[in-house]
C-alpha cells in the first residue's frame, strides 16, 4: 500500500494513496536523537518557522495564505519516538476536487511548506530575535502549564523520576531551564544544522500519485547542502533503581501514578502479548483495572494504564480521594497479581482483543491515523502492517497474555496528596 | 428512506421517521472499515424543568449527566463489556442542551446497533446503583473542580447569566446529585428519552434499510408522552456581572471573555446568525485578524488563545479565552477593535477569503465521522439541516458581521472572568 521513494541518501518519502476522503496531508519530519540539550531547540524550531518567511513576514500573512488554501492548517510537529525525537510541520488541506472552479490546493500548499521550512524572514543573518523570545514565552508557558492537567503532570513526574537515566526521562518538549538558554544564533546554528545532517522523513496521504508528490517535493531540497548522519537507532531502557515518594498538592483530587519495568519491546515477538496484556490489565473500559477499582469499589473516575514498547515500561495512573491510596494501590497491585496468575477469563481477553483491533483495523480510516501510524513504525521499528498487526493479536492466548504479564515488575511510585483547593 | 444528494459536498444522506417518532439519518461511508452509530436526545443539562403529562417537574441540577452514568445498567448484564467484547468503542457524553450515546465499530455493526437502541431506550436503576453512582460522579465532579479550563468558564455562565440554566455546571454540585433517585432518573427517561425528543445517525459503510429495520425493532411503540420543556424567561441583554475572579494552583492566568447575544431561533434563521457569529468572531479575533497579530506580538495572549461563537437554546454568545497576564487589556483591545469594524467596514476581499476558509474547515470536518454524527443530530434539534451549510454561506454578507459587532461587542454586554495563579494575584 505504501509507496516509499528516496528523493535523496536520508530523505525518505512515502506515499498512502487515499481517494475516499475529502482531505489530504503532508509532514515533514527532521529526525533527532532524544536529549535533554537538544529536545527544548527541537520543540521552538518549528514554532518560530511558523512566524514568518520572507515573503509572508508575520502570522496574519501566513494565516491568509492558509485562509486562500481553503482553511488549509499548517502545525508544529514534534514527536517522541523513543530514542528519537522528531520536528517538522504537518499540513493539512482539502483535495483539489472540493476547490471552486479550478482552484488548486495541493501544488501551492507544497511550495508553501517548502518556503515555511527553507526560507524564514531573516534578521542579521539569522532568525529575527522578537520571534524567538516570544515563542521561547510560549514554549515556557506550554512547559509549565502541564501543571494545570493534574493527572498528566503527575504521570510526566512520575515518568520523569523514573527515568532519570533515560532518554524517556527528558520531557517531549524538553525542559525550562533549557529553553530559556535558547539564543537567536543557538537556534539559527541547530537549524541549519540539521538541515544538513538529519534523515528527513515526508509522508503523504490522498489521492496524487507518489510520482508528482516526488516531483513537487524533489525542489525543496534540490539546493540544500547535505551532509546527512543516520539516526543511530533505538536502545533499551537505562535502569537507575526505582524509587516511592510522596508530595502534596493543592487540589481537590490525589493523583497515584506507578511504573512498572519488562522485557518485552516493540521489536519482540511477544509485543502483541504484551499489548494484550496491557489491555486487559488497564487498557480499556472493561480492564480489570476499569472494572475493579473504578466500579466495583468506586475509587476513582479515571483509572488506567499504558504500555511504551520500545522502553518496555508500563504506567499505572489513577486519579483518587487521599484516603483511598493504601487501598487503591493494593487493588492495583492485586489486578496485576491477577494477570500473572492467568485469572484472565474468555470475555476479558476477547474484549481486549478486539479493541486492539478495532483502532487497527480504523488506521485505514482517517488521513491523520495512517500518518501517524507509518511515520512513527517508521521510527520506531514497528514491522508490522496493521492488517499483521492484528493477526498477531488475534493469534495471542491467555497463556502468553499471563506470560506477558509475568515479566512485568513494579519500579516507581508517586503519590500526589491533594490537601484541598 | 428518502434519499438527498447534495452535490457541493458529494454527499448522500438517506432519512426516515419512524411512526414512533424517531427520527434516523444514514451517511454512506462506501470502503471505510469504521462505522459510527449516535444516539442523541435533545436533552441536556440546562432542561431541568418540565411537565410532563401536564405535571411540572424541577429536576436536581447535573441530573441529565447523571442518568447519562445509570444508562449503561441492564439488569444482571454490563453492556460496555458486551460492546467490548464485539470491538466496539462505547461512551457517551452529556452536555448543557444534549445527550448523546454512542459507539464505533469495525465488526458486528448490526448487534452493535441493537444493543446501543436496547440500552438507551431501557431504563433500569436501582436504588444501590443509583447510590453508588455519587462516588464516581463525586470524583468527575472534584476533576473538573481542578479543571482551570472549566471553572473559568462556570465563572463565566455565571457571571453572565441571571436565570438561564447554564448558569449551573453541567455535572450538577456534590448536594444536587446527592437528591437523585431511581424515581426522577424514571420520570426524566420517560419525558426526554421519548423517541419523538431523539436522534439516530449512523455514519460508515452499512445498508441504509438495515438501520432503519433496527431502529423499528428495538425502539418503544408506546405513546408518546405528552411533555414540554421549560426554557425560563428571556434573559436581559446586559450581564449582572462584569468580572468575576478566582484562584488556583496553576501556572499563569487564564481567562475567559463572553458577549450576551439574542438567542437563535430555530431553522435557516439559527444557522444563519451562527455563521454570521463565526464569522464576526474570525473578523473580530481570529487568528487571521490585525487585531490578534498585534495582540499576539504584544504578547497579551498567546497561542492558547481562541474563540468563537456558541449558541443553545435561550442562550448565544460570542466568547474568547486563554492563558494571559494581562486579561482587563484583552478585553479593551476587543471592544476597541469592535468599534474600529464597526465604523470601517470589512474589506469584500478579506470577507470572501475568510468564507472561503471557514467553509474548507466545515468540508474538512465531514472526514470526521464524530464530527458529521454529532452536527447532523445537533442542527437537526435546531430544526436544519446541515449539509446544506454551503447555501448559507453564499448567503451571508459582510455588513451583516459589521451590524452583528456593533451590536453585540459592547461594554454593557460583557463579563470577564479570570483565574489567577494562587501565587502571583494580580491587583
Amino acid at each position: 500500500m505504501i509507496q516509499t521513494i528516496e528523493l535523496q541518501p536520508g530523505i525518505t518519502l512515502r506515499c498512502f494513496p487515499e481517494h475516499r476522503l475529502r482531505h489530504g496531508c503532508l509532514s515533514i519530519q527532521l529526525l533527532r536523537p532524544m536529549c535533554r540539550e537538544e529536545a527544548s531547540l527541537n520543540a521552538l524550531l518549528p514554532a518560530v518557522l511558523l512566524r514568518g518567511t520572507r515573503q509572508n513576514p508575520d502570522l496574519r500573512s501566513i494565516t491568509l495564505r492558509l485562509d486562500t488554501l481553503y482553511g488549509a492548517s499548517v502545525s508544529p510537529l514534534v514527536r517522541r519516538v523513543g530514542d528519537c525525537q522528531t520536528t517538522g510541520l504537518y499540513a493539512s488541506f482539502i483535495e483539489d476536487r472540493f476547490a471552486m472552479e479550478g482552484d488548486e490546493i495541493l501544488a501551492p500548499m507544497v511550495a508553501f511548506l517548502k518556503e515555511l521550512l527553507l526560507d524564514p524572514d531573516p534578521e542579521d543573518g539569522c532568525f529575527r530575535r522578537d520571534y524567538v523570545e516570544s515563542e521561547k514565552r510560549n514554549l515556557i508557558s506550554t512547559i509549565e502549564s502541564e501543571l494545570n492537567d493534574k493527572r498528566v503532570y503527575a504521570m510526566t513526574r512520575m515518568i520523569r523520576l523514573m527515568c532519570r537515566e533515560d532518554s524517556y526521562g527528558v520531557p517531549r518538549l524538553g525542559d525550562k531551564e533549557h529553553a530559556c538558554a535558547v539564543t537567536p544564533e543557538s537556534l539559527y546554528a541547530h537549524y541549519r544544522r540539521i538541515l544538513r545532517e538529519s534523515p528527513v522523513n515526508l509522508f503523504y496521504v490522498g489521492s496524487a500519485p507518489a510520482e508528482q508528490i516526488a516531483d513537487l517535493l524533489r525542489p525543496m531540497f534540490a539546493e540544500l547542502e547535505r551532509d546527512y548522519q543516520p539516526f543511530s537507532g533505538q536502545s533499551a531502557f537505562r535502569d537507575c533503581g526505582g524509587c516511592e515518594k510522596c508530595e502534596t498538592m493543592p487540589t481537590a483530587q490525589s493523583q497515584l501514578c506507578m511504573g512498572f519495568t519488562s522485557s518485552i519491546h516493540t521489536a519482540d515477538p511477544e509485543f502483541a502479548a504484551m499489548q494484550v496484556f496491557n489491555a486487559v490489565f488497564g487498557g480499556s473500559m472493561t480492564s480489570k483495572l476499569f472494572q475493579n477499582v473504578r466500579e466495583k469499589l468506586s475509587l476513582c473516575y479515571t483509572v488506567g494504564s499504558s504500555y511504551v514498547g520500545l522502553k518496555g515500561l508500563v504506567t499505572v495512573s489513577a486519579g483518587i480521594d487521599a484516603a483511598s491510596e493504601e487501598l487503591a494501590r493494593k487493588e492495583i497491585l492485586a489486578q496485576l497479581e491477577a494477570c500473572q496468575q492467568g485469572a484472565i477469563t474468555d470475555e476479558e481477553l476477547t474484549a481486549a482483543k478486539q479493541a486492539l483491533i478495532s483502532t487497527l483495523r480504523s488506521v485505514h480510516d482517517s488521513a491523520g491515523a495512517v500518518e501517524n501510524y507509518y511515520s512513527t513504525a517508521a521510527v520506531s521499528g514497528l514491522a508490522m502492517t496493521p492488517a499483521e498487526y492484528m493477526a498477531a493479536v488475534e493469534a495471542v492466548s491467555a497463556e502468553q497474555t499471563a506470560a506477558a504479564a509475568q515479566t512485568v515488575q513494579l519500579h516507581t511510585v508517586l503519590f500526589l496528596k491533594g490537601v484541598g483547593a | 428512506m428518502t434519499e438527498t444528494y447534495y452535490a457541493e459536498l458529494d454527499e448522500r444522506v438517506f432519512r426516515a421517521v419512524l411512526p414512533n417518532g424517531l427520527t434516523v439519518a444514514v451517511v454512506p461511508r462506501p470502503g471505510f472499515s469504521r462505522k459510527m452509530a449516535f444516539l442523541a436526545t435533545d436533552y441536556g443539562s440546562i432542561h431541568t424543568a418540565f411537565t410532563l403529562d401536564g405535571v411540572l417537574t424541577v429536576s436536581p441540577d447535573g441530573v441529565a449527566h447523571y442518568l447519562e452514568h445509570k444508562m449503561f445498567d441492564l439488569p444482571g448484564r454490563d453492556v460496555s463489556a458486551e460492546f467490548a467484547a464485539m470491538g466496539a468503542d462505547v461512551n457517551a457524553f452529556t452536555s448543557y442542551d444534549i445527550t448523546a450515546y454512542h459507539f464505533t465499530c469495525t465488526d458486528h455493526f448490526r448487534d452493535c446497533l441493537s444493543l446501543l437502541l436496547e440500552f438507551v431506550f431501557t431504563p433500569y436503576f436501582t436504588t444501590e446503583s443509583v447510590e453508588k453512582e455519587q462516588g464516581i460522579i463525586g470524583q468527575e465532579i472534584g476533576m473538573n473542580d481542578d479543571s482551570a479550563d472549566t471553572r473559568v468558564f462556570e465563572n463565566l455562565t455565571k457571571a453572565m447569566y441571571a436565570e438561564h440554566p447554564i448558569r449551573v455546571p453541567i455535572l450538577g454540585t456534590r448536594e444536587s446529585i446527592a437528591q437523585v433517585t431511581p424515581e426522577i432518573l424514571h420520570a426524566c427517561h420517560r419525558a426526554l428519552y421519548a423517541p419523538a425528543n431523539m436522534m439516530l445517525c449512523v455514519v460508515g459503510d452499512v445498508d441504509p434499510d438495515e438501520v432503519l429495520e433496527a431502529a423499528k425493532a428495538m425502539s418503544p411503540t408506546d405513546p408518546r408522552p405528552d411533555v414540554c420543556k421549560c426554557t425560563g424567561l428571556q434573559e436581559e441583554m446586559t450581564c449582572p456581572q462584569p468580572l468575576i475572579e478566582d484562584e488556583m494552583d496553576i501556572s499563569m492566568p487564564t481567562f475567559d471573555l463572553g458577549f450576551k447575544c439574542e438567542p437563535a431561533p430555530d431553522g435557516e434563521d439559527g444557522i444563519r446568525q451562527e455563521v454570521v457569529g463565526d464569522l464576526a468572531a474570525e473578523a473580530l479575533f481570529g487568528e487571521s485578524s490585525p487585531l490578534y497579530l498585534r495582540m499576539y506580538e504584544e504578547g497579551l495572549i498567546d497561542s492558547s488563545f481562541g474563540g468563537g461563537f456558541e449558541t443553545l437554546s435561550g442562550v448565544s454568545m460570542l466568547n474568547c479565552g486563554g492563558d494571559s497576564e494581562q486579561p482587563a487589556d484583552v478585553k479593551e483591545a476587543i471592544l476597541q477593535e469592535a468599534d474600529r469594524i464597526a465604523r470601517e467596514g470589512i474589506p469584500e476581499e478579506d470577507f470572501l477569503r475568510m468564507k472561503r476558509s471557514a467553509l474548507g474547515r466545515r468540508i474538512r470536518d465531514l472526514d470526521s465521522f464524530e464530527s458529521t454524527c454529532f452536527r447532523t443530530c445537533a442542527y437537526h434539534f435546531s430544526q436544519f439541516d446541515y449539509f446544506r451549510f454551503p447555501a448559507v454561506y453564499r448567503q451571508v454578507e459582510a455588513s451583516e458581521l459589521q451590524e452583528f459587532l456593533s451590536r453585540v461587542v459592547r461594554p454593557e454586554r460583557c463579563s470577564l472572568s479570570i483565574v489567577y495563579s494562587l501565587d502571583k494575584e494580580e491587583v
